[in-house]
């Protein structure tokens, strides 16, 4: 049994081993504070195909540790094809295949030896438009933890409160956590969802669009909390708000028609865009 | 005010066609003119339903019609035609006077006549008594003899139209019963057809003695031939009190004598002599047990009595189950009478009679120990004759003068009692909920109560959902949860075909294919059923412990590759099992041959002490559950096919399993929407007819044993309508029904509605 673990290291990669290993990559990050992983994920000549149309190109690209990386592009170059193909939520769709590869910590999420339920464990995920369950504050929150078997009580009302927290949301609901998720506002919701997305403490959080359908009030107050989590998580946002793009990200990838036209910190692809397609894009005159 | 400024004429390109404003207009009214139209259509079957059913909880209504004076004479008893149009009043001395009652005053009008047997001169009458039912008089005289006339009634139809009822006497010579020229005091007669009894109480030296005779018509070629003696019986020793009142039945194997302080002697007679079966006292509850009357219901099983302070009560024969022997029991009690009665009559068509005692009449109705008709009449009552149409009731007076009462009741059995109560029929030992709507006999008690046939639906229904519902739910959520989208695109439309199935086919099926082989092979079913569910389990749970190299050979989605022939082989395993485990389990003695056998069908009864039938509620439910597996199925799935792929995401992108995605998030989220289809399958189950006729036996039983048939309302209608009278009390009993049957719909849906809408505001989705 030993041996053939030992034969088979990629086993080191299962939920277990993943759960294993936080504490350190933590210790890590409490000793030395400024030092972080760039190559956190790492995308690899990864190419991406819904049937027979190519979505992505021989995408290469990796994003570091605890940065907020911003996917800017127009609409359809598949910059939330690429979010979601992260966690592998696009594997529910039919007749989807892809080339390259996907590496988190130098492990790849193809790896048919990891659950797939593992990796989504691992990341965290907003979408779009808020999608809170249909049922209480309190039972949207502890969902993840539910659905891992973890039930007690005592553990389940501090990821409330410190998942709440951390969303910035424990002050305006923590009256009222029984009540239906739907009887929040809109950018309460997605503040929820944010909430609920960070309760099992993952490492990398995607956000695709989590703005989109908010007013300024309620955007302002997910930018300022975008700028909080970054502390503990890889945060991966996609967006079309050129604005947005360049106040919550460290770093910043243009994409156009599934090619990679540019990546580089936010503050140059603003700033001194290396290519004119960028250029035209972040100064409005395309897209 | 600003001046109206010109009116600018409007540009062709923003004119509206008038057609398009006529047609639009007009489909606006004729979709709201349907609607109501529907509306007014269900209201209007829901009232002429219940216009149906509406005189069966109307009372008698009796009202006086005419009245005819009766030349004076001292009167003993009095009968009527069917028609109680030429009622006779029995004489003192044995004469009949005959009262004509109609076209009093017309020229066809007969006035009253007199007619006699032919030994009247010859005899001198101590005792007479008449049986309304089998209309005959028995005679007896003072010096020991008795005669039996029957006064047959028989409409002719002259020529000037109308019709006109003339009487005959028949009687059979005078014969002797026990002691030669002693006084009969009491006669009672039974006559079976086969077997004839005569019972006589005579006087002999200051003491009463009670004999029998039996008697023998032999046939001859020239019709029949003459009654004879052929057997007598001295049964003064049963005698141990002044006897008041003797009765044989009509089926004559049986004597109740009642004595004077209460006490009633049951003697049976076999054929060749009588013995003691019971002795009772009707009354023995009350301060004084003596009996005022007792006379037969319709059927002679029941005999009406009075206690001469008014207590009124039946008492009925049945066989008692734990002395196994047909014995008299106390079966019905009505409200008390002034006193004990002084007149009855006895209903011909149903078990109603008409009891009282001076003034007071009272019309009351044996199954139901219900009163139809009770009132404070205006003159004393003497004698009374229920019309044998149970149309009429004839009284007549202490002043000779008959009064002639309409009666219009024409459903007398119908009421709450019998439709929803218990009720000890005739012949049962208990009281119970019985339908049985027609028998072999005339005299037939009616058993019209709907509990069975409610409680039949629920069975069906239960039987049916029982095996619907876990089928018809888990394919759904798989169909919409795990299956591949291009295997689900021909998966939905093959059921909904199954849906289009005809009942009728599915209940041939079940009758003649299906209902035989379940029954041979019980176990083999049970076990084959056990066998598919326990190999799901137990795949499922070795899957997910495969190693994931294993796992990877199938796509998801395409699971049910790999679990279709192991569920397939677990089936067979399981039905080739079944006589083993039958010989294992459910050896059971044969009663026929004495032989150890292993069958389940005898094995079941004599171990639960419950029936098997062939046609069951079990092979019911497989084939009704097989209806409504389509209907549930569609609507399922396309409730949680609609659930907003936001929530599935949401769930699988915070680790969730595609199973806790489908049961935590999908499932509640559906809810309303997997309620209704259960509830549109509960409605389809509780209204099917043609599966439940032919593949259940259509017994109305009262249990869930899933070994025995049942008989569901909806079935229950289909049968019976065609032998129902139009307008009768079956007919409208089958209405009854039907408004059962829509109300208990009525109500599972409008329950549903409520609980759905408030799933639906609990489960809604923000837009």
């Amino acid at each position: 049994m030993m041996t053939m673990e030992n034969e088979t290291p990629t086993h080191a990669a299962s939920l277990k081993d993943v759960q294993q290993r936080r504490p350190e990559v933590a210790r890590q990050n409490a000793v030395a504070k400024d030092a972080f992983n760039p190559n956190h994920i790492e995308v690899k000549d990864y190419s991406f195909f819904y049937g027979p149309n190519q979505v992505l190109f021989d995408l290469n690209m990796a994003f570091p540790e605890r940065h907020v990386t911003a996917l800017i592009g127009p609409s359809g170059c598949g910059k939330s094809t690429l979010l979601r193909n992260i966690n592998r939520m696009n594997d529910l769709i039919d007749g989807i295949s892809h080339k390259g590869d996907v590496l988190i910590e130098g492990q790849s999420i193809y790896d048919p030896f990891l659950e797939v339920i593992s990796l989504r464990k691992r990341i965290g995920m907003v979408f779009q438009k808020s999608n809170p369950f249909p049922k209480s504050i309190y039972e949207n929150i502890v969902y993840s933890l539910r659905v891992a078997g973890r039930n007690r009580k005592s553990e389940l009302d501090e990821t409330v409160e410190t998942s709440l927290k951390a969303a910035a949301l424990w002050d305006e609901v923590k009256d009222r956590l029984q009540e239906s998720a739907f009887s929040l506002s809109g950018g309460q919701m997605q503040r929820l969802c944010i909430a609920r997305a960070i309760a099992n403490r993952p490492e990398i959080l995607l956000m695709d669009e989590p703005c989109s359908a908010l007013d300024p009030i309620a955007t302002g107050k997910i930018e300022d909390l975008i700028h909080d989590l970054k502390k503990d998580y890889t945060i991966i946002i996609v967006t079309h708000n050129m604005q947005q793009a360049a106040r919550v990200s460290d770093k910043t990838a243009f994409l156009y028609m599934g090619q990679l036209i540019e990546y580089d910190d936010t503050e140059k692809i603003f700033m001194k865009p290396s290519e004119p397609q960028t250029e035209a894009y972040v100064s409005g005159r395309f897209g | 005010m600003p001046p109206t400024p010109p009116k600018k004429p409007i540009p062709e390109r923003f004119v509206v066609a008038p057609a398009t404003l006529w047609f639009d207009r007009f489909m606006n009214h004729f979709i709201k003119v349907g609607g109501l139209a529907i509306i007014v259509a269900v209201f209007l079957i829901f009232f002429f339903i219940l216009l149906q059913i509406f005189p069966l909880f109307r009372g008698a209504r009796v009202e006086p019609a005419a009245t005819v004076s009766i030349p004076p004479g001292d009167y003993r008893t009095m009968g009527t035609d069917e028609w109680s149009e030429l009622p006779f009043f029995l004489e003192q001395d044995g004469t009949l006077r005959f009262v004509d009652t109609v076209d009093i005053g017309g020229p066809h009008h007969r006035g009253s006549f007199v007619k006699a047997p032919s030994f009247i001169d010859e005899v001198e009458i101590a005792y007479a008594r008449y049986n309304e039912y089998q209309a005959f008089l028995l005679y007896g005289t003072t010096d020991g003899r008795f005669s039996i006339v029957n006064v047959d009634y028989q409409p002719t139809f002259p020529a000037r139209g109308g019709r006109q009822v003339v009487v005959s006497l028949r009687e059979t010579p005078l014969l002797n019963v026990g002691r030669q020229g002693m006084t009969v005091e009491r006669l009672a007669y039974g006559d079976s057809g086969t077997r004839k009894i005569l019972a006589a109480i005579q006087r002999v030296n200051g003491r009463s003695e009670l004999h029998a005779v039996s008697l023998a018509q032999r046939r001859t070629l020239l019709g029949p031939g003459e009654l004879t003696v052929d057997g007598r019986y001295d049964l003064t020793e049963f005698l141990d009190g002044e006897p008041r009142h003797i009765m044989i039945p009509s089926d004559a194997d049986a004597l109740l004598i009642a004595f004077a302080d209460g006490r009633v002697r049951f003697l049976h007679f076999d054929g060749r002599g009588f013995s003691e079966r019971q002795v009772f006292t009707p009354f023995a509850d009350r301060p004084d047990p003596r009996i005022a009357s007792m006379n037969f219901l319709l059927g002679d099983v029941s005999v009406v009595m009075t206690a001469h302070d008014g207590a009124n009560r039946i008492y009925s024969i049945f066989r008692d189950p734990t002395l196994d022997m047909r014995i008299w029991g106390h079966t019905k009690t009505f409200p008390d009478l002034p006193a004990g009665a002084t007149f009855y009559s006895v209903g011909m068509r149903n078990k109603a009679f008409l009891i009282g005692s001076d003034r007071r009449a009272s019309l009351r109705y044996g199954t139901t120990e219900a009163i139809r008709w009770e009132d404070e009449l205006p003159f004393d009552v003497q004698f009374a004759a229920l019309g044998p149409r149970y149309n009429r009731i004839l009284f007549l007076d202490t002043d000779h003068t008959l009064h002639a009462y309409d009666l219009r009741d024409p459903h007398p059995q119908a009421g709450w009692k019998t439709y929803f109560g218990r009720i000890q029929y005739e012949g049962q030992a208990t009281a119970e909920f019985s339908w049985q709507s027609t028998g072999g006999r005339d005299d037939f008690e009616r058993k019209l109560s709907l509990v069975p046939l409610i409680i039949g639906t629920l069975k069906g229904t239960f039987y049916a959902m029982v095996f619907a519902l876990p089928i018809a739910l888990l394919a759904a959520l798989y169909t919409s949860q795990f299956l591949r989208p291009d295997i689900k695109r021909f998966v939905k439309p093959t059921m909904e075909i199954m849906a289009s199935l005809p009942s009728v086919v599915l209940g041939f099926l079940a009758a003649l294919w299906l209902a035989p082989i379940v029954s041979n092979a019980v176990p083999s079913v049970i076990l084959a059923v056990i066998g598919v569910t326990a190999a799901a389990y137990g795949f499922g749970y070795a899957w997910g412990n495969l190693p994931q190299r294993i796992r990877l050979c199938l796509k998801p989605g395409y699971e049910f590759l790999a679990f279709a022939p192991i569920m397939c082989l677990a089936a067979y395993a399981g039905w080739s099992l079944g006589p083993v485990v039958e010989r294992a389990f459910f050896v059971v003695t044969d009663p026929n041959t004495g032989l150890q056998v292993p069958d389940f069908r005898l094995w079941y009864p004599t171990v639960t002490g419950l029936s098997f039938e062939q046609r069951n509620a079990f092979v019911v439910g497989f084939v009704m559950g097989f209806a409504v597996i389509p209907i549930i199925f569609t609507i399922t799935e396309d409730a949680l096919s609609n659930v907003p792929d936001a929530f599935r995401s949401g769930s699988l992108a915070l680790g969730a399993s595609r199973w806790q995605t489908a049961i935590n998030i999908v499932l509640p989220t559906a809810s309303a929407g997997i309620f209704s289809a259960i509830m549109i399958g509960l409605g389809r189950a509780v209204g099917e007819t043609m599966i439940v006729v032919m593949a259940t036996g259509n017994t109305p039983v009262t249990d869930f044993n899933p070994f025995t048939g049942m008989r569901t309302l909806s079935a229950n209608i289909a049968v019976e309508l065609p032998e129902a009278p139009y307008l009768g009390t079956l007919y409208r009993t089958l209405f009854l029904g039907a408004m059962v049957l829509f109300l208990m719909t009525f109500m599972v849906n409008t329950a549903a509605e409520i609980l759905r809408q408030h799933l639906r505001e609990k489960y809604k989705a923000v837009e």
